[in-house]
Parts: structure tokens; C-alpha cells; sequence
């Protein structure tokens, strides 16, 4: 919860470098290869509604080769038009598994980027006592120590344990700025396999074991290996199997029905039937849509740990964010000195810049240069000096003066406390300058000597541009956001209400996160977090979406169930709109697959039983049943692959509430995709040739 | 001299017989249709001969199998 530095990628996301382009060349071609490959029974059995036109398929195949083989046959052309139907229906299938090939494809060009960047590199391993051995990188186990100096590639991910170098992170975060890596922080002690030390050397602890390290995570994501339907896909399988069932059901006792009003069909044209009402469109891009929205998360250069996570994304009911960092830009810089107490505002910069000497914070750092720019100078010896270092329960960090003196600056109370503790007294104008700084949305740090306050330091915060509008979007889309800080009541109000944020929790501790989040997810809410400290693991393993920092410690990447490799903690508000829209491509393909058998169903059976006296709903005036039969099946064919960008693309994500989206959805894709087939098949009817 | 070489192919068409499941499946199922084809030539009379009934039988069979599929697809979709 102590404000650290989070470096923050700048310009828009889309203009961002991130992970290195992915080589899409010969993509086609091995997706023709692999939609053939996916021929295979054992792979097509775990599609059931493909499985079925694959079924169908070989029965309408053997129909060809002898038409009479279910029973004698009237009529003309029966091998010609049951040649065309298995075509057809081979294409359907070869299409289908074209559009899961395709986003696969995409997945492991993006897989084989990330290996190249993790060679087998030698490692200086270092030996209980205190050699060092060359091994290879692959033979690294957790626990191993090893050592890396500038130009080595870091052979696996790991923990600094000595030394300070720079690091350059761009083979995983596209980011071409080293970054700076050293023990014993919250951040950047952590470091990437197959990323290169450009500076110095380190001593790192190595954390994962071969095969186990984040790229290799994320290459087996995005490859598909570690894929496993979440459960909105398996909900959805479950419903299109039962409709499948419910069609199959329907064809099988159709034949007896057909003899009672003496229309005899064929087998061919009752596996036409079943093909065209079964869901083919949603059931043949149903991985493709989950596949793609895997690929678009690991674009973002964020590692999920499952689909699930991704999918749980899309279901966000409260954002938990950090104020700091996230909300407001990571460094808080010093804007004003406030003198109290009678002091003038050169001896508030003095203290100030005693009681900073120590801090390496941006804002220790900040506090320094604006006390130099008032002319104050530090008047003592420093390597006799002692620093205080900031920790959580004291909330103020400082110095011990050789003299013996102790200079402290932290949040006011904590500062009255200890001024009280040393005997002083606390000046009456504090409470008027914490309330002045608290106002203008700051962050007011006292100031003291022993046991007296010199002043006030206003800490300015700025909120980050566009964040009100995403806030705007998220609350049209029915996610409330709230924001956690360490901050007073008053400063935390100013920024929430600046922000746009829907509530805050102020003088937050660690352990408000995780109460926030049990809160929300006792109302029946899903949350989602970010964090990147130790004392955050707990609450990242209790969210359920925790995205945590690749700069962060290793505790907390382990309990969150994503990570993000730029480090930039408001991606959580694009995870939830890639997730989101996941779930309405997925929504939107069924509607317009299920609604599509409503012209499919028009156009095959009034022209079958026209016999039957319901030839009047021929409404499209279809030429005969086996063009009508054909005309639908090619349109069922050709569907798929029409809609195979929309599937890896996704559909347009618009922040609009759930009713308003179901409205949207059902009319689009609902109306359009009842008009869209009746249209088609039509068209088909008129272009081909057969009467 | 013969034996050998036989006893290693009855072994390794053991083997793969168990590995493999689906010739096993069609084999039963071409099995079961010993059954149902002489029921459906019986049912049809004079309109189908003995292979279209056997092939209509098969058909009959596949249905069903694909039915059941489904129905555990249904209620067991992580299988799949």
C-alpha cells in the first residue's frame, strides 16, 4: 500500500510497442493444412455439432456412390445432387475447422515470437561454495542462485538477490527503456527470463523451473496447449447440443410423417435438413471466438493463467483500484512548502531536506530539488547521518542527524503522534494547512524536528487524463469502480470526485483491500484487482480477476491469476473490455446462428411437403426442393468463413449497459440474421443452375 | 520357427485392440446390426432387399449412437 513508483507506458495503447509483431506469413496455408488434419474423428468427436455434418457427411457420401442404398429411390439427377450435398457438407466441416485453425494459427505465430526470445543460453551457476559453474540455462531448478553481468541474457525468471544493473525488458514488454532492477524492493527486484542485463551485474534467485517460467506460460496459452473450455463456452455447448439433439430427434421421425402424406424423402435430404437446422454457424466458430479472445488478451501483453480469468473479465461487476499509480500518475511530486509555527518557509525546506536525504523515492527525490530551489543546502555529515526508512505502520520516513537530532516527515498524525511522543507540542495552524493541501486533492506530509513541526509539504497528485470518460464508460456498462488509498478522508474524496470513481476507501491498510473485496463478493459480485506488493497476494488470490505487475514481487504474480508485462495497472479497465467482448461475440454469433434456421427451415421444408399443401410458404419462391435444399446448405456453407474475421476480430465493443446491449444484439444480429439468410438463399437459388 | 513371429502379431493386434477403442466400436456395432438388419427386413416386407435393410439398420444404429453422444455431451460437456 506504500505509494511506489509504477512505471507508466506514455501515448495512446494502440500506438505502444508491445510484444514483437507476430509473423503471419504462410498463416493460410498451414490453417488449410491443419482444417484437413482436424478431419481426424478423434479431434472432429469434440464438436458435436460439427461432428454431426461429419457424420453426415460420410452417410450423404455413400448415398452418392449408391443412391438406392437406404431404400429405391424415384427421380432424376439422385447421384449428381447427392454429390453436391456431400460437398457441401465436406466444405461446411473444412470450414469450420479452417476458422479454428486460423485462430490458432494466430496463436502459435504469437507462441513461436515468444520462443525465439527464450534461447538455451549458458548461466553462471553459482555453488554452495561460492564458485562458479557454466551450465545451461535448461538445467536451472527453482532455489538455484546464479549470476548475470551486462550483455547476458537472464537465463530464467528469478528474484534479485545482490546488485543493481539495468535491465532491458523489450524482447516481453516491447518497452525499448531499460529498466532498473535491485534487491529488496517491492518492485523490480523481479526479473524475466530471456530478457538481457545491459548494465552492471546481478545476483538473482532463480524462481521457476524449466518449462515453468512466464513466457513459457505464455506461449502454451496462446498456443492452445493449456486450453480448457471455461464455463460460458461449456453452457453453450451444453445448449447447442441440445438443440442438435432436439433437430436429430426431429429428422429421424420425419420419414414416417413424409410417407403418411406421400412425400417420400431421401436420406440425403433428410441429413440436408437436420444440417441446416442444427446451430452450424455459432457451433463451427465457437473456439475460433475463444481461441482469438486469448490471443487479443496476450496482444496486450498480459498473461492470464486461464481462459477462465479472461472470461471472468467480461463478467466484472467492481473495479478494486489502487489510488496511486492507477487512478493518479505513480510520482507525486512536492509543490509547495507550508510554514507553520512561526517558521519561515526556508527553514520548513531545510527540514525537509534533511528529513529526505535518505529517501530514493520519486517523491523523497521531488522534495530534495524543490528545497535546493529555495537555497536549501544539507549541513551535515551524511556518512554519520542514519536514514528512517518508510514502512506502513509508521507512515513516515526520515533522518537521525550525527548530532542527534531525529528529522521526520509523514502523514500528519503520524507526525503529531511522534511530535507529542518527543514532548512537543502541535502547532494549531496544522489542522488548517493538512485541511488546505487535503482540498486541492493533495497529499500533506508534516514536517518536524525532534518535537517540533516545521511545516507542511504539499504533495501535488494528478489524476490521469481520460480516466473520467473510462470510468464514465464503466458505469454505463454496470461496473462500479473503487478507489483504495492510504490517503486522508478529504484528499481522497477530492481525487474520487476528480477521478469520477464511484466510491473510495481513505487511510486504507492492506487489509481493507481484501475486506473491500469479500464485501462485493458476499453481495454476489465479481472483482477484479490489481497490485504488485507482497501485502497485495492475499487480495489478488481473493479477487476474482487479479492482475498483477510484472514489476511486482514474485508473491504477488503467483497468487493473481493474470500478469501484466508493462506494468501498467489501468490495463485492468481494457481487460474488462476484451472480456466483455469475448462474451458478446460469443452472445451475438448465437443469436445470429439460431436465428438464421428460421430461413433455412422456410426454404427446405414448405418446398419438401409442397405435396402436403403447404407449398404456399414457399415464400421465396425457391425453383424446386433440391435447388432449395442446395441453395440453403451452400448458404449454411459459405456463412462460416464470412464470418470468421468478426470471430477473431470480435464484435465492435460499445459501452452499453446489459438491456441495452440484449436490445442491440437481438436486433442486430436477432432481425439481421433472420432477413440476411432469406435474402441469401434466395440469391443462391436464382445463380444456380439446378431445376 | 512360425510360432514366434505369430504370437508377437496376436500380441501386438492384443495390444493395439485394447489402445484403440474406435474398431472396437465399429466392430460392435456391425455386431448389433446382426440383430436389428433381420428385424428391419422383416418390417419392410418386399420393399427392401437384405443389404439396404442391413444398411438401413446400420443407419438406424448410428442414430442412436449419435443420440446417446449427445446426451452425454449434454450432461458431461468437460469431456469434450
Amino acid at each position: 500500500m506504500k505509494s511506489k513508483p509504477i512505471k507508466i507506458p506514455t501515448g495512446r495503447r494502440d500506438t505502444r510497442k508491445h510484444t514483437p509483431k507476430a509473423n503471419m506469413t504462410g498463416l493460410y496455408q498451414r490453417a488449410i493444412r491443419d482444417a484437413f488434419r482436424k478431419l481426424d474423428p478423434r479431434i472432429a468427436i469434440r464438436n458435436p455439432v460439427m461432428f454431426i455434418v461429419w457424420v453426415g457427411t460420410i452417410v450423404t457420401a455413400l448415398v452418392t456412390i449408391d443412391p438406392n442404398l437406404f431404400g429405391s429411390v424415384q427421380g432424376e439427377n439422385q447421384r449428381l445432387l447427392n454429390g453436391l450435398i456431400t460437398l457441401i457438407l465436406f466444405l461446411t466441416v473444412l470450414f469450420a475447422n479452417f476458422a479454428e485453425a486460423v485462430a490458432e494459427g494466430r496463436g502459435k505465430a504469437q507462441a513461436d515470437t515468444l520462443r525465439s526470445t527464450r534461447s538455451d543460453t549458458l548461466a553462471r551457476k553459482m555453488l554452495p561454495d561460492g564458485s562458479i559453474q557454466q551450465v545451461s540455462s535448461t538445467s536451472l531448478r527453482r532455489g538455484d542462485q546464479v549470476k548475470v553481468i551486462a550483455g547476458d541474457m537472464i537465463p530464467a525468471d528469478g528474484e534479485v538477490i545482490a546488485g543493481i544493473a539495468s535491465v532491458d525488458e523489450s524482447a516481453i514488454t516491447g518497452e525499448s527503456a531499460p529498466v532498473l532492477k535491485q534487491p529488496g524492493t517491492d518492485i523490480a527486484s523481479s526479473v524475466t527470463g530471456g530478457t538481457r542485463i545491459v548494465s552492471d551485474e546481478l545476483t538473482i534467485k532463480i524462481t521457476a523451473d524449466p518449462g515453468q517460467g512466464f513466457i513459457d506460460r505464455m506461449i502454451s496459452l496462446v498456443e492452445g496447449a493449456a486450453r480448457t473450455k471455461t464455463p460460458n463456452e461449456i453452457a453453450l455447448t451444453v445448449l447447442l447440443a441440445v438443440l442438435t439433439q432436439v433437430f436429430l430427434i426431429v429428422v429421424a421421425t420425419t420419414p414416417p410423417l413424409a410417407n403418411y402424406v406421400n412425400t417420400p424423402t431421401t436420406i440425403a435430404i433428410l441429413i440436408s435438413l437436420l444440417v441446416a437446422l442444427i446451430p452450424t454457424t455459432i457451433g463451427g466458430l465457437l473456439s475460433a471466438i475463444g481461441i482469438a479472445g486469448m490471443d487479443r488478451v496476450a496482444q496486450f501483453n498480459v498473461i492470464a493463467t486461464s481462459g477462465r480469468a479472461v472470461e471472468a473479465c467480461g463478467d466484472i461487476n467492481t473495479l478494486v483500484l489502487d489510488k496511486t499509480g492507477t487512478i493518479t500518475l505513480g510520482n507525486r511530486l512536492a509543490d509547495e512548502f507550508i510554514p507553520l509555527n512561526g517558521h519561515t518557509v526556508e527553514e520548513v525546506a531545510k527540514v525537509a531536506l534533511a528529513a529526505s536525504a535518505f529517501d530514493e523515492t520519486p517523491e523523497g527525490r521531488s522534495i530534495v530539488a524543490l528545497a535546493e530551489r529555495l537555497g536549501a543546502r544539507i549541513d551535515f555529515d551524511r556518512d554519520r547521518a542514519e536514514g528512517v526508512e518508510f514502512s506502513a505502520r509508521t507512515r513516515m520516513s526520515g533522518t537521525n542527524l550525527p548530532n542527534g537530532r531525529e528529522v521526520r516527515k509523514g502523514a500528519v498524525d503520524a507526525i503529531a503522534s511522534f511530535v507529542r511522543s518527543r514532548s512537543g507540542k502541535v502547532p494549531n495552524d496544522l489542522d488548517a494547512a493538512y485541511e488546505r493541501v487535503s482540498r486541492l486533492g493533495g497529499t500533506p506530509l508534516a514536517v518536524c524536528q525532534e518535537g517540533e513541526i516545521y511545516g507542511v509539504i504539499y504533495l501535488k497528485d494528478i489524476v490521469k487524463p481520460g480516466l473520467r470518460d473510462r470510468f464514465d464508460q464503466l458505469r454505463r456498462m454496470g461496473v462500479k469502480t473503487i478507489m483504495l488509498t492510504g490517503d486522508n478522508r478529504i484528499t481522497a474524496s477530492v481525487i474520487a470526485k476528480e477521478a469520477g470513481v464511484d466510491d473510495f476507501i481513505a487511510e486504507a491498510t492492506p487489509e481493507a483491500k481484501i475486506e473491500v473485496i469479500r464485501r462485493e463478493q458476499s453481495q454476489g459480485k465479481l472483482v477484479a484487482m490489481t497490485g504488485d506488493g507482497t501485502n497485495d497476494a492475499p487480495a489478488l488470490a481473493q479477487a476474482n480477476v487479479g492482475l498483477a505487475m510484472n514489476s511486482g514481487t514474485q508473491a504477488a504474480k503467483e497468487a493473481a491469476n493474470m500478469v501484466d508485462l508493462d506494468s501498467d495497472p489501468t490495463k485492468l479497465i481494457d481487460l474488462v473490455t476484451i472480456g466483455k467482448q469475448l462474451l458478446i461475440t460469443r452472445g451475438a454469433l448465437t443469436t445470429f446462428s439460431i436465428a438464421n434456421d428460421i430461413a433455412k427451415y422456410f426454404a427446405i421444408i414448405p418446398t419438401i411437403f409442397s405435396a402436403a399443401g403447404i407449398g404456399a410458404l414457399n415464400i421465396m419462391g425457391l425453383k424446386s426442393p433440391q435447388s432449395a435444399i442446395l441453395s440453403a446448405l451452400i448458404y449454411n456453407a459459405l456463412i462460416i468463413p464470412a464470418l470468421i474475421p468478426l470471430a477473431l476480430t470480435g464484435v465492435k465493443f460499445r459501452p452499453l449497459t446489459a438491456d441495452q446491449l440484449l436490445r442491440r444484439n437481438i436486433l442486430l444480429y436477432g432481425v439481421g440474421g433472420v432477413i440476411a439468410p432469406f435474402i441469401a438463399i434466395k440469391l443462391i437459388d436464382v445463380i444456380i443452375p439446378f431445376s | 520357427m512360425r510360432s514366434r513371429p505369430t504370437t508377437q502379431t496376436i500380441s501386438h493386434i492384443w495390444s493395439e485392440w485394447r489402445r484403440q477403442k474406435l474398431p472396437l466400436y465399429l466392430f460392435g456395432l456391425l455386431c448389433f446390426n446382426l440383430v436389428v438388419a433381420p428385424a428391419v427386413f422383416a418390417a419392410a416386407g418386399e420393399t427392401l432387399s437384405r443389404t439396404q435393410s442391413y444398411a438401413l439398420g446400420l443407419l438406424g444404429i448410428v442414430t442412436v449412437a449419435l443420440s446417446i453422444y449427445l446426451f452425454v455431451d449434454m450432461f458431461q460437456p468437460e469431456r469434450f
